[in-house]
C-alpha cells in the first residue's frame, strides 16, 4: 500500500500526523504534509489508512502499489 | 448612498427561504449558546436559507456546503466581510484578504505555529498552566474563565508575543474591554488601546528584536526585501489578539463544564495521561462537539450556488457547530464518543484561512486537561451557577463557570 498527499489540497491541519507519525509529519514551514514512509509497511496500514480518513481536506490518497 | 461591500436588500430572495434568526441573540436562561444553532436544525429550515437579522444574510447548514463556501473563495470572498456590515473595521492580516493576497502574511506566520514550532514551547505552556492552577487548587473552588481560561491563553500569547509576563493583568483588562461588551463606543475605545499597545510593542521589537511574534513580524521582509506596512503589520498583531483568546477561552468553557458533569469522561483523560495519542484523539472529539466560532465570508459577485439565487455583497454565515453533527457525515453525530475514529471536523475550519493557531489552541488545552487533572482530578458545577452568562455572535461561549472539588 502507498499513501500521497496532494499539496495543493493540504492545509496542514496535521490530523495525519496526529493519528500515525511513522507514516505522516508535517514540514516546518507551512505545516504541511511530509510523507515519511510512502510504501506503508503491512503492519501500520491500518493506522495509516485512519490517518487518511481523517484528512479534512480529503489531502490524502491509498493506491495499491 | 450605496457603499462599498454592504449587502443590498433581498429582493432576489425567495420568500420560502426567509426565516428570521437572530446568532447574536440568546434567549434569557438558555445556558449553552450552540444550542440556538441546533434548536435551528430541529424546527427543520432550508438549509440554506435567509434571515434579515443582523443587517440580512445567509445560513448555510449542511457540511458539504459549509465546507464549499470555505474553500471556494472565487465565490466567497472573506475580504471586507464583517457581520453585521461595518464601515472602517480595519482589514485583518491575513484573515481579510483572499489568495493570491492571502499568502503573504499567513507564510510569515505559519512557521510559527506548525505543530514543531508548538511542540518545542510545550514546557514553558506547562509551567504557565500549573503556576496558575497551583494559585487556587487548594482552596476547593474556582471561577473557571476569569480564574483560569481568560488567564492561561493571555499568558501563553504575552510567552509568545516576546511580551513580559508581569503584563498580564494589563492584558486581561484589554482583552475583557474588547470581548466583553456589545456597546460599540466602549468596543471601539478597547480596539483603540489594543492598537496603541501592540504599536507601542513593536516599536520597541523593532529596536531589540528578539526571538518572539512580535520581533519576526516586524523584521520581516516582502518579495521585493521591504518591510511590510507598518499598517498591515499591527493589523497581524491585532488579528492574533482577537482571534487566540477568546476562541481558546471559551472552547476551555465548554470542555470543563462538560467534563464536571461527565464522571467517566474525567476517568477516560486520568487514564490517559500517560497515553499522549488516546488523551489527543479525546480532545479532537471535545473540539467536534465545541465548536465555538461562527464564521461569515461575502460574496463577491451574484451567482447560482447549489440552488439558491446570491447577489454581491450578501453575508454568508457557516456554523461550526451545525457543519460539525451533519449526520450524513458523522456516525451518531450528537454523542459525544471519545473514542471516535474519523472525525473531519471544521471547528478550525478548512481550506486557506485554516486556523493557523489550531495546534497551538489543541496543545494549550491538552497541556491545561493533563495538569488540572493531576492536581484536580475530580470536580463539579456549583449547584448554584447564578445568573446565566451566555452569549452567542462570531465567538459563542459563557462568562462564568463556578467549580467545586474537595479541598486540600
Ligand atoms: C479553540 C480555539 C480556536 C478556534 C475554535 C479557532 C477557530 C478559527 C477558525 C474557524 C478560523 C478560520 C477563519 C476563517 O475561515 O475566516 C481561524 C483562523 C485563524 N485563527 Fe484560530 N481558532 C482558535 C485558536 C486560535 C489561536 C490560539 C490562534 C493563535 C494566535 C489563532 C489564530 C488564527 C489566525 C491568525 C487565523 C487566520 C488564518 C488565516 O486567515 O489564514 N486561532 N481560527
Ligand atoms: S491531515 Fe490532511 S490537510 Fe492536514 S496535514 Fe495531513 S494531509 Fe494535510
Amino acid at each position: 500500500m502507498k499513501v500521497h498527499v496532494n499539496l495543493n489540497v493540504c492545509q496542514g491541519h496535521a490530523r495525519c500526523e496526529d493519528i500515525c507519525p511513522e507514516v505522516f509529519g508535517t514540514d516546518a514551514v507551512e505545516g504541511k504534509c511530509v510523507i515519511h514512509q510512502p510504501d506503508v509497511p503491512p503492519e501500520l496500514e491500518d493506522k495509516a489508512r485512519l490517518a487518511v480518513r481523517n484528512c479534512p481536506e480529503g489531502a490524502l490518497r491509498i493506491s495499491s502499489r | 448612498m450605496t457603499r462599498a461591500f454592504f449587502p443590498a436588500p433581498p429582493d432576489h430572495v425567495p420568500a420560502e427561504l426567509i426565516h428570521d434568526f437572530d446568532f447574536f441573540s440568546v434567549p434569557p436562561g438558555e445556558g449553552d449558546p450552540t444550542e440556538i444553532w441546533h434548536d435551528l436544525v430541529r424546527s427543520g429550515v432550508p438549509s440554506k436559507f435567509y434571515t434579515p437579522r443582523n443587517g440580512g444574510h445567509w445560513v448555510f447548514l449542511d457540511y458539504d456546503d459549509i465546507v464549499e463556501a470555505y474553500r471556494d473563495y472565487s465565490i466567497f470572498s472573506n475580504h471586507q466581510a464583517s457581520m453585521p456590515p461595518m464601515e472602517h473595521w480595519p482589514t485583518l492580516q491575513p484573515v481579510g484578504f483572499d489568495p493570491p493576497e492571502h499568502n503573504v502574511f499567513r507564510r510569515l506566520l505559519a512557521p510559527m505555529f506548525t505543530p514543531k514550532a508548538v511542540r518545542d514551547i510545550t514546557d514553558e505552556l506547562r509551567r504557565r498552566s500549573a503556576v496558575l492552577i497551583d494559585g487556587f487548587a487548594a482552596k476547593g473552588s474556582c471561577d473557571f474563565i476569569p480564574e483560569y481560561a481568560e488567564k492561561f491563553p493571555t499568558s501563553s500569547f504575552l510567552y509568545l508575543f516576546g511580551m513580559p509576563e508581569e503584563r498580564l493583568d494589563d492584558f486581561l483588562t484589554l482583552a475583557n474591554a474588547f470581548f466583553r461588551t456589545s456597546d460599540p463606543k466602549v468596543k471601539g475605545e478597547a480596539v483603540n488601546s489594543i492598537f496603541a499597545e501592540i504599536d507601542a510593542f513593536f516599536r520597541e521589537k523593532q529596536k531589540n528584536p528578539g526571538n518572539d511574534i512580535a520581533s519576526t513580524i516586524v523584521t520581516a521582509r516582502d518579495a521585493d526585501g521591504n518591510p511590510h506596512s507598518w499598517q498591515d503589520m499591527l493589523n497581524c498583531g491585532f488579528l492574533l489578539f482577537v482571534a487566540g483568546l477568546d476562541t481558546v477561552t471559551n472552547t476551555m468553557a465548554y470542555i470543563w463544564r462538560h467534563l464536571a458533569t461527565t464522571p467517566a469522561s474525567r476517568a477516560y483523560f486520568r487514564d490517559r495521561l500517560d497515553d499522549p495519542d488516546g488523551f489527543l484523539r479525546a480532545i479532537e472529539e471535545l473540539m467536534r462537539i465545541n465548536a465555538v466560532s461562527n464564521i461569515v465570508r461575502r460574496v463577491k459577485d451574484d451567482c447560482e450556488f447549489r440552488g439558491v439565487q446570491l447577489r454581491r455583497n450578501d453575508r454568508v454565515a457557516l456554523p461550526n457547530t451545525v457543519a460539525n453533527r451533519d449526520p450524513r457525515t458523522f456516525r451518531d453525530p450528537e454523542t459525544i464518543n471519545l473514542d471516535r475514529e474519523v472525525n473531519v471536523h471544521v471547528t478550525f475550519g478548512v481550506g486557506p484561512h485554516r486556523c493557523v493557531g489550531s495546534h497551538l489552541a489543541k496543545r494549550e488545552i491538552m497541556v491545561s486537561l493533563q495538569e488540572w487533572l493531576k492536581r484536580i482530578p475530580d470536580f463539579e458545577l456549583v449547584p448554584d451557577q447564578g445568573q446565566a452568562t451566555a452569549f452567542g455572535g462570531s465567538v459563542m461561549g459563557f462568562r462564568s463557570l463556578k467549580l467545586q472539588w474537595p479541598a486540600g
